[in-house]
């Protein structure tokens, strides 16, 4: 640090400690790396300067695991910060530790804030909330998978992106493969074609209400359709006609982005990174599906995390997390965040603004996540609720792994998993009792 | 034990507080609370538990993936102590030799146990990166392709050349040291009863320095098992999906990543007792040795 | 052969000998390549990083490792050192490598300065519960904090230890290694010594500041070698109880250039994290090759 740049803070301080007797600090711990945690520190900073009376401060902890980790263990030692984001997986957890939050709906209630459930999007409504659809975490990084496809690609093998796994089997990818590309990859096997498979054809993927219901949940992973998926999965990968690069999410991105695959299924928060790095035409679709599982589509769960109150703070402290999550919620602010990252505006009146700001006509890819949240809804598309989840994922990917490098059949490994998710679903019951 | 000493009644018991009182607070109590959460399963923001009795560890026992890495923590142990050993000897019979540049040999071959684990995971990484690091290439000329974090083997594999590699100086260090403490008298008789040098070497040396050996098998074990969390965490870059791992490493992924308390409890009560053993056995080995010498 | 037979006949061979000093020659060579193999198996990995490190980013994520020397060795070892990245902009490599080093003095000089204290109890004097406090401190040779690991981790946040150099430190420090050690030395110290220093009227304290620990200067030297190692090596257990980024040392910042080489977000810093790699590999290897002496009989004592 210049001797300049010293000086400087040393006189902010001394100008913030005359004002600070009336401001409230907060904190906010964050899983966002990257570029993902510089446009997080943006919003923060916006905040800041929007008003007098409040200060947040993000900290970044890590990969969404250590985050969830961190929060867990501050909050037992009482150091917690005001606003932990909790990915997906992680929500099961959080939002089965009653004491731990305060749901995000009484937390604004209580402070004045407007709130209704139905200013958000249609597929972020209920994600995060409990079984009577009170919304308990405010959502915030939405993203949901999306098939992105290098357009030169495409259009030297002659073919159009393509629609439903059928299509894709037959035409698209012995085409792309015929024009010299590995046809395609993906990133997140439980993620992708897993949980939004369920939802992406509309099937039930834990008993229980998808596990939202009180009680012992099952999960519904032994069945034909998934099953049908990964034997598919497994064919064309050994006709060359998908690749694997293991678990790890970059390592499959990145064949994508050196232009060798030809499609690559990921996150619709991928969408601002991708637009950074790669320098040849791409473009996105919606998600494909199974003909023959499905006619009706339905849309697909919000992946990445939300931001969970945490409980045990002073009432200024949780005005200022309320007021904070009305900024944040604000129009202009969801809309800064979908275009410098990718992720979804997680309200209406957001969505609205970038379309009537027509940004959707210079960039067509950016909306596809959202129109995906947007499709019909189903009986199934609301989300799934499971503890030790983070285990179940884990679970999955071994055993998906092991099928792609031929280890084992799909049969037995459908089996295996079936039987640990639902050994640890069975434990992690007794643990909230 | 006959020693002259000090009798002094409150000086001792100052002496010690520092060092007990750390242990107590710092490992009693964890160890006493890992023993008591294994029988436990319990929310892990400390709202709710039921008392499970041994139900952990039986889960543990019927689960196959659990013994499936058992499995792998044997082989990664047996292959990381034996090369590393044999390595090691090697190494240091041959620097005892020579006399040409020993001490440069010396430094060469000794310098690498200043190396934390971890990088060695990153120098790892490097080596055996998918696509283009070096080893992988060396692989794909012999027509393999080796991919790390795919293929289950090729991961152990890459994962046990990187331990092997970090721990050949430790029992470098040690045979040297062991061999230059042989007696020139004996040497010198040895030379003249046996020409040929490598029956030398296994009727004389080798049952000499069985002592050390010994010892450093315990050392070499204890290291495979646990020391190794470092490199397995980054060349695993923190995603177990289908790779091998070692026990230790699995204490941690359903302790910290997964949130389970009682399971990783109970996982961390078995390696308990396995060191236990593995003590018991070099404790007793230490005092034989103290009969031979 | 009549060659031969003629040659056989005259008692000091010379092509018996040549023959025999042909053979240890050989036998030389065969050692001499033999350990310059291992040097280079221990060199090879980060000789290669370290002229890898001295490229851009672009030539590890094209071709992988390099052969050679680039113009960019002092850039990335500057941005390593001096880039504050993190998302508190409060971290880079030099407030990394002051953890480092606080870990390390930290930890050496702590366990060096219990364990003393505690051995010196045990072996000088004749006390209630000597055996049991023995017991007591020897059975934590047993366990290995790795295998409590979680208990650990919350016995030291419940006592809101988390992020503090006290946490970092002090339960690294209770196990028995150190106390071992002394124990042993003090033991090979002569009796004769303690009987003088009685005669003398010297007290415990002075016995042992005067003459006990000039004694064991070397032992110290030693001791403190092999714990600055293992203290600065230190990866799991930093890893878990700093979360805060001010805290991180070098070791535990391995753990976020592999998430970087990952990070999809942006071009991963390949060369910018070896620079860091070799930073934090330097230390620990320059004290053990300056202090080899020291070290390597610190090291082969403590198991005697």
């Amino acid at each position: 640090m210049s001797l300049r740049k010293l000086l400087a803070a040393g006189l902010a301080a001394t100008m913030f400690s005359t004002t600070a007797f009336a401001e409230t600090n907060i904190t906010w711990w964050h899983a966002m790396g990257g570029q993902l945690g510089e446009t997080v520190n943006k919003i923060a900073s916006d905040f800041n300067a929007s008003q007098d009376d409040y200060k947040i401060t993000p900290v970044f902890k890590g990969t969404y695991e250590e985050a969830l980790t961190a929060g867990i263990a501050s909050f037992r030692a009482g150091e917690h910060p005001n606003i932990l984001q909790v990915f997906d997986a992680g929500a099961a957890t959080v939002i089965g530790a009653k004491g731990a939050t305060i749901p995000v709906e009484d937390l604004l209630n209580e402070n004045g804030v407007n709130f209704d459930i139905n200013d958000y999007i249609a597929g972020v409504r209920y994600f995060y909330a409990d079984a009577d659809g009170k919304m308990i975490g405010m959502p915030f990084n939405s993203s949901t998978p999306i098939m992105y496809f290098n357009e030169e690609a495409l259009e030297k093998a002659g073919v159009s992106a393509p629609k439903t796994w059928e299509e894709f089997a037959e035409t698209t990818a012995p085409a792309l493969k015929e024009a010299g590309y590995i046809p395609m990859t993906q990133s997140h096997l439980p993620w992708i074609f897993t949980e939004n498979f369920f939802s992406r054809h509309n099937l039930q993927f834990a008993t229980n209400n998808n596990g939202y219901d009180e009680g012992v949940a099952e999960i519904n992973i032994n069945t034909p359709e998934i099953k049908a998926h990964f034997t598919a999965l497994k064919e064309w990968k050994d006709a060359g006609l998908f690749e694997w690069y293991g678990t790890g999410w970059g390592d499959n991105q990145k064949p994508f982005e050196e232009g060798k695959v030809a499609v690559w299924l990921g996150s619709s928060g991928s969408f601002g990174g991708l637009k950074e790095k790669v320098d040849f035409k791409f473009s996105a679709t919606l998600l494909p599906y199974w003909e023959g599982v499905t006619k009706e589509p339905t849309q697909t769960f919000i992946g990445g995390a939300s931001l969970f109150a945490m409980a045990g703070k002073s009432a200024e402290e949780n005005k200022a997390t309320a007021e904070f999550f009305q900024y944040l919620t604000s129009p202009e602010v969801q809309y800064m965040w979908h275009k410098e990252t990718g992720y979804v505006p997680v309200t209406e009146a957001a969505y609205e603004l970038a379309k009537k700001d027509g940004y959707y006509e210079e960039s067509p890819a950016a909306e596809v996540g959202i129109q995906q949240l947007q499709l019909p809804a189903g009986e199934w598309t609301k989300g799934y609720r499971m503890g030790f989840y983070v285990q179940i994922r884990d679970v999955m990917n071994r055993e998906y792994g092991r099928i792609l490098t031929g280890e084992t059949s799909v049969e037995d490994a459908f089996a295996t998993i079936e039987k640990e998710s639902n050994a640890l679903l069975a434990r992690f019951a007794k643990t909230q009792g | 034990m006959k020693r002259a000493s000090f009798s002094n009644l409150w000086m001792p018991v100052l002496l010690l507080l520092p060092q007990v009182s750390i242990i107590f607070v710092f490992f009693y109590w964890p160890a006493f609370e890992a023993l008591k959460s294994s029988f436990y399963l319990q929310d892990p923001f400390g709202f709710s538990g039921t008392f499970v009795g041994l139900d952990n560890y039986f889960t543990l026992f019927q689960n196959a993936e659990y013994l499936r890495i058992s499995l792998f923590t044997l082989v990664f142990t047996v292959c990381v102590t034996f090369f590393s050993l044999a390595l090691g000897l090697l190494f240091a019979v041959k620097a005892d030799k020579v006399i040409r540049g020993a001490s440069t040999y010396k430094t060469l071959l000794m310098w690498v146990y200043a190396v934390a684990p971890p990088v060695a995971g990153i120098l790892g990484v490097s080596l055996f990166y998918q696509g283009h690091g070096l080893i992988t290439q060396l692989f794909a000329f012999f027509g393999h392709e080796f991919v790390i974090g795919v293929n289950y083997y090729d991961t152990g594999f890459a994962l046990i050349a990187v331990s092997i590699w970090k721990q050949v100086p430790i029992n470098f260090i040690f045979f040297l040291s062991g061999l230059q403490s042989v007696p020139r008298s004996i040497r010198e008789a040895a030379m003249i009863d046996n020409r040929s040098s490598s029956r030398r070497f296994w009727t004389i040396t080798f049952p000499l320095l069985a002592p050390t050996a010994f010892f450093l098998l315990i050392t070499n074990i204890t290291y495979a098992m646990f020391d190794t969390f470092g490199v397995i965490d980054v060349m695993l870059r923190s995603e177990p999906g289908n790779n091998p791992m070692t026990l230790t490493y699995k204490v941690y992924v359903d302790g910290f990543r997964g949130g389970d308390l009682g399971g990783s409890s109970a996982q961390s009560v078995i390696l308990m007792i396995l060191v236990l053993a593995l003590t018991i056995f070099q404790f007793r080995l230490i005092e034989r040795r103290i009969h031979y010498t | 052969m009549a060659v031969t037979d003629t040659f056989s006949t005259s008692p000091p061979s010379p092509a018996v000998t040549t023959k025999k000093r042909f053979r240890l020659k050989r036998e030389t060579v065969v050692d001499h390549a033999i350990l310059i193999l291992g040097a280079l198996f221990m060199l090879f990995p980060v000789v290669l990083t370290l002229m890898t490190s001295s490229y851009d980013n672009l030539a590890f994520a094209r071709s992988g490792l390099q052969f050679g020397w680039s113009d960019q060795f002092l850039e990335n070892y500057e941005r390593a050192m001096f880039e504050t990245s993190g998302f508190t902009g409060q971290i880079d490599g030099l407030s990394m490598l002051k953890n480092s080093l606080i870990l390390g003095f930290g930890f050496a000089i702590g366990k060096i300065a219990i364990s003393m204290l505690a051995a010196y109890a045990i072996v000088y004097f004749r006390f209630r519960f000597a055996t049991l406090s023995f017991w007591i401190i020897f059975t934590t040779l047993l366990l290995p904090l790795e295998v409590r690991i979680l208990p650990s981790y919350e016995v030291v946040q419940g006592l809101g230890m988390g992020n503090t150099y006290g946490g970092l430190i002090i339960p690294l420090i209770a196990s028995a290694t150190g106390t071992f050690f002394f124990r042993q030395f003090f033991r090979s110290v002569p009796e004769e010594l303690v009987e003088a220093a009685r005669i003398d009227g010297a007290g415990p304290v002075k016995f042992f500041i005067d003459i006990l620990v000039p004694l064991s200067k070397t032992m110290i030297a030693a001791l403190f070698i092999i714990m600055f190692v293992y203290g600065w090596n230190q990866y799991l257990w930093p890893t878990l109880i700093t979360t805060d980024e001010g805290m991180f040392t070098l070791v535990r910042g391995i753990k976020n250039i592999i998430q970087s080489f990952t990070d999809s977000s942006s071009v991963p810093e390949f060369t910018v994290g070896f620079a860091l790699t070799m930073i934090t590999m330097l230390p620990p290897v320059l004290i053990v090759i300056f202090f080899q002496s020291w070290f390597v009989k610190g090291l082969t004592e403590s198991d005697k």
